[in-house]
């Protein structure tokens, strides 16, 4: 029981991380509060509905390569002209981004909810240490936990990762010491397109179905989990989302069944408690000391 | 000439005058302050060589060609700008903020060789170099900042207020690599409040008083011979022991 709880509890918090890091990567780097991320995600999400019939690791390759490829095309239509422009500019242009992807997507594939049947293999169960575990639960555990080590060795290990991090930190002075808005603006939106393809590729798993406003809901739920975190913070916007997930599982466990239809108001009036302690966000305290 | 400002004025809003028609240059090797309270617009007047506040009149020319708007990714790659607030990256470690230095560099053999050169230069950073910025003291963290900004193999280094609120132990050490780089032949353009420390180790100097024009300029002895810099200073810099 407390291990079937705790592989739900940690998969859910990882998809969650997922979505808010990718809230939190464009909004360092650009200043963009990104409301077109629940599109991208729709997007990759539309991909497993057409690759429905085909052999499920293909759907979930082409579900990644659109995810990226609506992200980059953004980024290139959209938000590459509005380069320099105040935080409200850009973000009622991704307000912009997110309706015309909507509607497209409304009016030519989905106009309303498409079913997506699971593999059958994720609705089996399989013991574990003694204890009967979902394989959906393992396989979000497994994909979001590799997607996040991934994500954290990208930023932890490689050139580009410190990049992005610099400049989610500090644009101005990354761009100081060379680093080149071009790669580290078009890199974030790519980080964001496969982080938002795997978080689709879960999503649809677990719900079983795809529509044209499906994002909408993980992308409150990355904007919650990183100002929760921390928006300045990539460590903190993780922390933020895996903490939300996991106290979500928690809530599901533990409150009365006829109190979990309010699971949401007992989460977000926790949030806002924490916020007002600490309204900079869990991990957004690590600033340079001045003496 | 290394760099060269004509006649710039930079403005902030619609009214208010940081900076009014200053005029300065840079040899090559030169060791050159811009002296001058807070307000005085020195800062300022930083930033708009590295494009960071448009000029609204005037002219910046760096190796004689002119900085424009679309230069300035090539500039930048040639001029360190060490700022006021030290635009240290907390979330990185000692090691990544070095490695950001030279990120530009495709001498990577080289670039490492020039870490090691920092290292000596300033221990400090071997010892804690996976540590956090975030972690560092005010002094620690200005000996990175300058480290990083040297790693670029600079042409220009600019130096912005960095001994501002340290201790006089770091104040000292910081004055001694100054002088040391100039020493070493390298061109540089100082922002102190510290006028007697900077004028005992800079070939000329610039007096600023706000908002933003230029009180005087040249060496010490000249300096002093201005009365309206010595009115301005409080004391006169001819006075001062060059120690070059």
């Amino acid at each position: 029981m407390i291990l079937e709880f705790l592989v739900s509890a940690i998969g859910l918090g990882a998809l969650y991380a997922l979505l808010t890091i990718g809230v939190a990567l464009l909004f360092g780097v650009l200043g963009l509060m990104n409301f077109a991320y629940g599109e991208i995600l729709m997007a990759a999400a539309f991909a497993m509905y057409l690759m429905r019939d085909q052999p499920w690791p293909l759907a979930v390759v082409v579900a990644v390569a659109l995810g990226v490829g609506v992200a980059v095309v953004s980024e290139k239509l959209a938000f590459h002209p509005l380069r320099g422009a105040d935080p409200v500019t850009l973000m009622i242009a991704s307000f912009a981004v997110s309706l015309a992807i909507q509607s497209v997507a409304r009016m030519s594939f989905l106009p309303r909810a498409q079913g997506v049947s699971p593999e059958p293999f994720l609705s089996q169960r399989i013991s574990l240490a003694g204890a009967e575990v979902s394989v959906l639960d393992l396989l979000t555990l497994g994909l979001c936990g590799s997607a996040l080590v991934a994500v954290a060795f990208l930023m932890g290990r490689t050139s580009l990762g410190i990049q992005l991090r610099a400049a989610a930190e500090n644009f101005q002075m990354a761009r100081n010491l060379g680093v080149k808005p071009d790669l580290v603006i078009p890199a974030a939106f790519v980080v964001v397109g496969v982080l938002a393809a795997i978080s689709a590729v879960v999503l649809v798993a677990r719900q079983g179905a795809v529509s044209a406003e499906m994002g909408l809901q993980p992308m409150l739920i990355g904007v919650v989990g990183a100002v929760l975190g921390g928006m300045t913070s990539l460590k903190g916007a993780a922390l933020g989302g895996f903490l939300l997930g996991a106290a979500t599982t928690l809530l599901e466990a533990v409150l009365p069944t006829d109190l979990i239809a309010f699971r949401d108001a007992v989460l977000f009036s926790a949030l806002i408690v924490v916020l007002v302690v600490r309204p900079q966000g869990l991990l957004s305290g690590a600033k340079v000391r001045v003496s | 000439m290394v760099l060269q400002i004509t006649d710039a004025y930079v403005q902030y809003g619609a009214s208010v005058m940081a900076v009014q028609g200053c005029t300065l240059h840079v040899d090559e090797g030169e060791l050159v302050s811009l002296i001058g309270q807070n307000g005085a617009g020195k800062s300022t007047l930083v930033k708009a060589v590295m494009g960071m506040v448009p000029l609204h009149r005037g002219s910046v020319t760096f190796d004689g060609a002119p900085v424009t708007h679309r230069s300035f990714s090539t500039v930048r790659n040639r001029i360190s700008y060490v700022p006021e607030d030290r635009g240290v990256f907390a979330s990185l470690s000692v090691g990544e903020n070095l490695r950001l230095g030279g990120i530009t560099r495709k001498d990577k053999r080289a670039l490492a060789a020039d870490i090691e050169r920092e290292l000596e230069r300033f221990p400090v950073l071997a010892k804690y170099w996976s540590r956090g910025a975030s972690l560092l003291s005010g002094g620690e963290q200005q000996q990175l900042a300058i480290a990083r900004g040297l790693l670029l193999n600079p042409r220009l280094l600019l130096l912005d207020e960095p001994t501002l609120g340290l201790a006089p132990i770091i104040v000292d050490l910081i004055f001694d690599v100054v002088a040391q780089l100039r020493a070493d032949g390298m061109t540089i353009l100082l922002v102190e409040q510290n006028a007697v420390r900077s004028l005992e180790i800079s070939d000329r100097s610039y007096v600023l008083q706000a908002p933003g024009r230029v009180l005087g300029s040249g060496t010490p002895a000249e300096l002093g011979a201005v009365p309206a810099v010595v009115d301005y200073l409080g004391f006169s810099p001819a006075d001062v022991e060059v120690s070059r």
